[in-house]
């Protein structure tokens, strides 16, 4: 519950309607009238609130809150009219089953209320000479702005120049999982001026040991909501904007369409699907990752850039190849999805600079197992659905089923050799591999492409998935006896 | 476009500026950013910078370019200080 009053506050009884039994927390803050500000002594504060839209936004604030932090029970009171030094000025209760919640709770409504209660505070000095709060044109300015971002303005490429651009920037996150956390908090930091979150899941236990947005005093909270709150933690001076669902055909084109960049931060290819296509249609640059366990990919679509995701995919129902290889509930190595993050992070901030060299026609491979990075010729399938066809329009069709074989599939084809792309200090004994595979170095392409001279080629690694995608990006060149096997879990 | 009713309030600065607590206006304006101009011009005293504010339409935050209806309820709001 919120509430505005003129009278003082009388915080015993406000604490006594918050007593439950089930509360084994009582989190209190009070805000008090303090005796200097900025270096100059204060006799007594004045408070002025536009009365209707504070209660509107207080009321929305209580809300949110309690379902960030479910279970919690919120009372804040904020005064209007004349204080004296001492008096409290806001008063916020959080009654909740354990302590974490509630401190987080009561955090996250006093930075709201700062962020956007329309109340404003005139400041009397002894001397009498009176002034509203903020409102100093050096004061309103965004205080410690230059200092925040020095070291980052320092760089040449950068500089106040680069610096306006990324805060004119918008930035859409679709996913805020493993990916989504590291990339916007990096962008949050590096000072992008609006970034909207869109996710429409639930902080889980399970995400907390990757999903670095999040403490276990988020549990249950909308992940997008929590996200946002975090962000303005981390930058107050930006507009961050949580989307409390998912990515939809209904939403999805009009989410996407004026953004800066958009990052792919999804687990599933139905959404990948779905982002991509928006982006495409939009001709909104996208900044694409994802993740298997210790290895991951990133790719940026951009117009000017080869190919699309269709032509890696081709055609493949999202169903399928979410049977295969979804990271939705697999197993993830936590600095695997940082690092993906942070690399898309760092490709969206090099595309609002315009510095550096983007990739748009390579696909980057990452393993943190052996440390290794490779970068992939992305081809453009002239048979694609989507950039094969002059109007670049989605037409889903029959595609390319035999881009990735099953053992199944694989042993229906007793001409196929099977080839092992191993990693230095890998060998055929390291894992489980076909009878009569053959092993060659990881990053032999050159090799690859002769045997398939020679007959169908069946690719597969470790984790299976490097393989996997070199097979499509071989493929997507036209090599079609180029399959990958997907390794069985 | 043809001027329509808006209500205006002011608070703290800007009701010191303005010298009064709002005033109805029959605007053209397009936009928040272009009716500020207009109240600028019609209360020589509101010198506060249109670049620091916000704007509510309705009591919901909305934004400078965000286009007026007729009998919107229109507040500015200047850097706010809760808490």
């Amino acid at each position: 519950m919120f509430e505005l009053t003129n009278t003082p506050i009388e915080a015993a009884a406000l604490r006594a309607r918050l007593d439950a039994p089930e509360a084994g927390a009582l989190t209190v803050f009070e805000g008090r009238v303090r005796n200097h500000h900025l270096g100059r002594p204060v006799v007594k504060l004045e408070y002025e609130a536009f009365d209707e839209m504070a209660q509107r936004e207080g009321d929305a604030l209580v809300a949110e809150t309690e379902s960030l932090y479910p279970g919690t029970r919120v009372l804040c009171v904020h005064r209007t009219g004349s204080l004296g030094i001492g008096d409290i000025a806001v008063w916020i209760g959080v009654a909740s089953a354990h302590r974490a919640a509630g401190f987080a709770a009561c955090r996250h409504v006093i930075e709201e209320i700062k962020r956007r209660l329309p109340v404003w505070k005139k400041e009397h000095h002894p001397d009498g000479a009176a002034e509203w709060v903020n409102c100093t044109t050096e004061a309103a300015a965004q205080p410690g702005a230059d200092e925040y971002y020095a070291r980052q303005t320092a760089l040449p490429e950068v500089g106040a120049a680069g610096q306006a651009r990324l805060a004119a920037a918008r930035v859409l996150v679709v996913g805020v999982g493993g990916l989504g956390c590291p990339a916007a908090l990096y962008l949050a930091g590096a000072g992008v001026g609006r970034i909207t979150l869109v996710d429409g899941g639930r902080v889980e236990r399970s995400n907390l040991h990757r999903q670095i947005l999040f403490t276990p005093a988020e549990i249950g909270a909308p992940k997008a909501l929590a996200g946002a709150a975090r962000l303005r933690l981390h930058n107050p001076a930006i507009e961050v904007t949580a989307h409390d669902g998912n990515l939809t055909p209904a939403n999805a084109t009009a989410l996407v369409t004026g953004q800066s960049v958009v990052l792919d931060c999804t687990d599933n290819f139905t959404a990948r699907f779905l982002v991509h296509d928006a982006c495409r249609a939009a001709g909104v640059p996208l900044v694409s990752a994802a993740v298997h366990r210790y290895e991951g990919e990133l790719n940026v679509f951009a117009p000017g850039a080869t190919g699309c995701l269709h032509c890696q995919w081709s055609g493949q129902g999202a169903d399928a190849l979410d049977a295969v290889g979804s990271c939705a509930t697999g197993p993830v190595f936590a600095p695997a999805v940082g690092v993906l993050g942070i690399q898309q992070a760092a490709e969206t901030l090099k595309l609002l600079l315009g510095i550096g060299e983007v990739a748009l026609n390579r696909t980057r491979l990452v393993n943190l197992l052996d440390g290794t990075t490779l970068a992939i010729e992305r081809a453009a399938r002239p048979t694609c659905p989507v950039c094969g066809r002059p109007d670049g329009r989605a037409a889903p069709t029959g595609g390319d089923p035999a881009a990735l074989l099953t053992e199944e599939q694989l042993a229906a084809l007793p001409s196929v050799r099977v080839v092992v792309l191993l990693e230095p200090g890998e060998s055929l004994a390291s894992a489980r591999y076909p009878a009569g595979a053959i092993g060659i170095s990881a990053s032999d392409l050159v090799r690859i492409r002769e045997l398939a001279q020679h007959g169908p080629v069946a690719l597969t690694c470790r984790a299976g998935i490097r393989s996997a995608a070199i097979a499509r990006l071989l493929r997507a060149e036209g090599l079609a006896n180029v399959h990958g096997l997907s390794r069985s879990r | 476009m043809s001027s329509r009713p808006l209500h205006i309030r002011f608070f703290a600065i800007l009701r010191e500026q303005a010298g009064c607590t709002g005033c109805e206006a029959s605007s053209a304006a397009a936009d928040a950013q272009q009716l500020y101009a207009e109240l600028q011009q019609r209360f020589p005293g509101l010198t506060f910078p249109a670049h620091l504010l916000r704007v509510s339409v309705n009591e919901r935050y909305a934004t400078m370019d965000a286009p007026l209806a007729a009998g919107d309820r229109v507040v500015f709001i200047p850097p706010i200080a809760g808490g």
